[in-house]
């Protein structure tokens, strides 16, 4: 999967016609084969994007940006990422005419140990869904798995659960990186770092990383696109993935297979109702 | 582990055990229209139920944002129940439809973190309901003090 | 001041390690979801004083926590009753084992800032009771840039123990200061082979020799700071920052930021104060109270961020705020690399 050239070829375009003001890409760091995202603004650092299995990073986090705001701005999407972007659109948070989007469609990208991501082995929709333009072939027509890890997971008891989870909440350095690099927090107070005395607090102690990183996830629950943004930032390196794939799971199955921005228009599952959901949990 | 003890702990953390006075606090989370009013009635008809609920009154049951639940078991309560108008009834039309989502999400990822599926609970009771109410916390309080008390990811006044 | 060397081979470190932790109370990289932290540990088995720096926090949270309690309270009707915390947790006599030598220079910068205007009495306490026992590096890592800097990373003398693991398969244990010659002698290596320093001297220096050939970066640092110094407005400050996305990670495992928050945990009349790791990055940061915010543009505190390692904190206190471990750039979510930055923008 090398779309370079054609990104290129693609940038280039678009600025001769003056359709955009910055593009957001890839480029290589400089010494090694990982790649940094960049913001080109000018028709001559075009030759610096590239495109590989490398580009991890989803880009649609930019759009909440300095950099990018009330500019018309090219985008480079995959797969998980267009779903983010689709959201974005629908939530009002960009107009879909300011943009250009570039789709890809999508064959995995790999970690920092060369292993294919492991949210790419299970991807359910692996071709941009939102785009201008698509590279690639978009003919992937895949079933819902459910991630490995949750069903190891799951399977546990209670008690080893509980023994995991609190040396997650242990880790945790209320460094609130996971929700910075998620583009789909885009809030501009974070209820998390309110700083209300009763309510959150920026302290380091497991109960207040508990508090803000269940709110974070309900927050992101049946609108979390599994790019796994945070778990890349996260400098603990916490499986974060765990509790966003275990609701996609449980809205999944419950709410009439609702996935986050795979369609236009579609909200997140908290936004929207159906009389078929499940009440057998209520009394 | 065939022994047989009457000591009851929590089932989170085993190690912890409750005190032989030891009962549970439970928060009620009420909608206006309907279960505050099914309580009034519980109480209006002089049915007994367990004093271990406190009971807390919002405008509608999607008013409960998760962290209410999150902020009660952090820090006095060992159990939750939520309740609201049935499903058709409420107050604002579609309230509860959302809040049954929400609800049902958050259960699940609580248990999934380690809590026990029974800390928290809903239900749907409406204004008519007054015998029902007296039911649902009778059940809720006999559930939680078969978990023992809660002692996960309390907030720091109140580690024991 | 006598300096002693023994002289030992891996058995023999590792001999060392074991009696260091079952005599003290000790702290060292624990390995947890494959990075590492620095934690209270009872048998070597489950740390790495070995553990590679980019996958390693720094020790700075043994010094200066995540967070510190710094007060409790009480609202009763006749008033708020103030109360001092519970002991310091991190104030007792205590050995730190698995630093490295860019985390040690750290402490040395930091002693500064805490020594400044305001002293700092907790984090002079936990400095005074803690023997720190640091590891040389025996190569680079990708983002390391330590000997570019302005200090002498070979004759260093943060630490109160040297580990250098020699070129010849032997292993020098050195003491650099009072504290570590009396820790040496307090029963925690039962090894005479004690050799003289210019016996030792000649090896370290090989090893040093071989580590810095190692690097990959290499910058001269004076130029940076004079020509950060004077380039406040360039807008290339706006096109390195433009892809930041503000995470702070960069600062929370930074060994030598020290920027802090103060929050309270209040549950009905009781409460508890804490002080907190806070970041330049964060656009609340500089949020006053009012609404005015002085950085409001993600480059701008970049910048502050880059200066202040680079610019102010030389200007007051003579040293770079920045000890060149890398550990920001591996955390990075996006690689920017620090190095590649400030030199992009000082060319």
């Amino acid at each position: 999967m090398d779309y370079t050239k054609q990104i290129q070829e693609i940038a280039t375009r678009l600025f001769a016609e003056d359709k955009i003001d910055v593009f957001v890409g890839y480029r290589l760091t400089g010494f090694d084969d990982n790649q940094v995202p960049a913001l080109i603004r000018e028709s001559k650092d075009v030759p610096l994007l590239v495109f590989n299995q490398k580009s991890v990073f989803n880009l649609s986090n930019y759009l909440k940006n300095d950099h990018t705001r009330n500019k018309r701005v090219g985008l480079v999407v995959k797969g998980c990422d267009s779903r983010s972007l689709n959201l974005l659109l629908t939530e009002s948070q960009v107009k879909r005419e300011k943009l250009y989007v570039v789709g890809i469609a999508c064959e995995g990208v790999v970690d920092d140990a060369g292993q294919k991501m492991q949210n790419c082995l299970e991807c359910m929709v692996p071709a941009a869904v939102v785009y201008d333009e698509l590279l690639g072939e978009a003919n992937m027509e895949r079933r819902f798995i459910i991630n490995a890890d949750i069903q190891d997971m799951a399977a546990k008891e209670l008690v080893q659960r509980r023994e995991y989870f609190e040396e997650v909440f242990e880790n945790c350095i209320r460094c609130n990186a996971c929700r910075h690099s998620c583009p789909l927090c885009y809030c501009a107070k974070c209820c998390i770092d309110q700083e209300t005395a009763t309510l959150y607090n920026g302290a380091n102690t497991t109960s207040s990383a508990f508090h803000a990183l269940m709110t974070w996830s309900l927050h992101l629950a049946g609108r979390c696109v599994d790019c796994r943004n945070c778990e890349k930032a996260c400098p603990s390196h916490l499986p974060l993935h765990l509790f966003h794939k275990w609701n996609e799971r449980v809205i999944y199955e419950n709410f009439q297979e609702h996935l986050a921005g795979v369609h236009e228009g579609d909200r997140g599952a908290f936004y929207k109702y159906s009389m078929q959901d499940p009440d057998d949990f209520i009394m | 582990m065939e022994t047989v003890t009457n000591q009851l702990v929590s089932i989170e953390k085993p190690e912890i055990v409750a005190p032989p006075d030891w009962q549970p606090v439970i928060i009620g989370i009420l909608c206006n229209w309907c279960s505050y009013a099914g309580s009034d009635l519980t109480g209006t008809s002089r049915l007994q139920y367990p004093p271990n609920i406190r009971i807390i009154r919002v405008p509608c049951s999607s008013r409960v944002d998760t962290w209410f639940l999150i902020k009660s078991l952090q820090t006095t309560a060992d159990g939750v129940l939520v309740s609201g108008c049935h499903p058709g009834d409420c107050h604002y039309i579609s309230g509860n439809y959302f809040a049954r989502r929400r609800f049902l999400v958050t259960k699940k990822l609580l248990n999934f973190v380690g809590f026990h599926e029974n800390r928290i609970q809903f239900s749907w009771v409406s204004a008519a309901e007054g015998p029902k109410f007296a039911k649902v916390v009778s059940k809720v309080t006999e559930d939680i003090k078969k978990l023992g008390p809660l002692h996960l990811y309390k907030k720091e006044n109140f580690e024991k | 001041m006598s300096v002693e060397t023994i002289v030992t081979d891996k058995a023999g470190l590792q001999k060392f390690y074991e009696a260091i932790i079952a005599k003290n109370e000790t702290y060292a990289p624990v390995e947890k979801f494959g990075k590492y932290d620095f934690k209270l540990v009872k048998n070597l088995s489950e740390c790495d004083p070995e553990s590679p720096i980019a996958k390693t926090m720094s020790a700075k949270p043994l010094f200066f926590p995540r967070s510190a309690k710094i007060m409790k309270y009480v609202a009763t009707s006749a008033g708020t009753d103030v109360s001092e915390t519970d002991e310091d947790p991190l104030a007792g006599k205590r050995v730190i084992v698995g630093m490295k030598h860019c985390d040690a220079r750290a402490l040395q910068v930091l002693d500064k800032v805490y020594n400044w205007d305001f002293i700092d009495t907790d984090y002079q306490k936990r400095r005074l009771n803690t023997v720190v026992i640091s590891t040389r590096c025996d190569k680079a890592e990708t983002h390391c840039f330590c000997t570019s800097l302005d200090y002498d990373v070979e004759n260093l003398d943060a630490m109160d123990v040297l580990i250098v693991n020699g070129n010849d398969g032997k292993v020098y244990i050195k003491s650099k200061s009072e504290k570590g010659i009396e820790f040496l002698n307090s029963g925690v290596t039962s090894h005479t082979s004690r050799v003289t320093e210019e016996a030792a001297g000649e090896e370290l220096k090989k090893q040093y020799t071989a580590f810095s050939a190692s690097f990959r970066l290499k910058m001269d640092y004076k130029s940076i700071n004079e020509k950060l110094s004077k380039i406040f407005d360039t807008p290339e400050f706006e096109n390195v920052s433009s892809n930041c996305v503000s995470c702070n990670t960069c600062a929370f495992v930074c060994p030598t930021c020290h920027c802090f928050k103060i929050s309270d945990e209040k549950v009905k009349d009781t409460g508890v104060r804490y002080k907190s790791y806070d970041s330049c990055n964060n656009g609340y940061f500089t949020l006053m109270a009012g609404g005015h915010n002085p950085r409001p543009a993600k480059y701008r505190r970049w910048r502050q961020r880059a200066m202040h390692k680079f610019v102010y904190y030389k200007e007051r206190f003579g040293e770079n705020l920045c000890v060149g471990c890398g550990k920001c750039t591996t955390s990075c979510p996006v690689n920017i690399s620090i190095f590649e930055v400030i030199n992009q923008v000082s060319k």
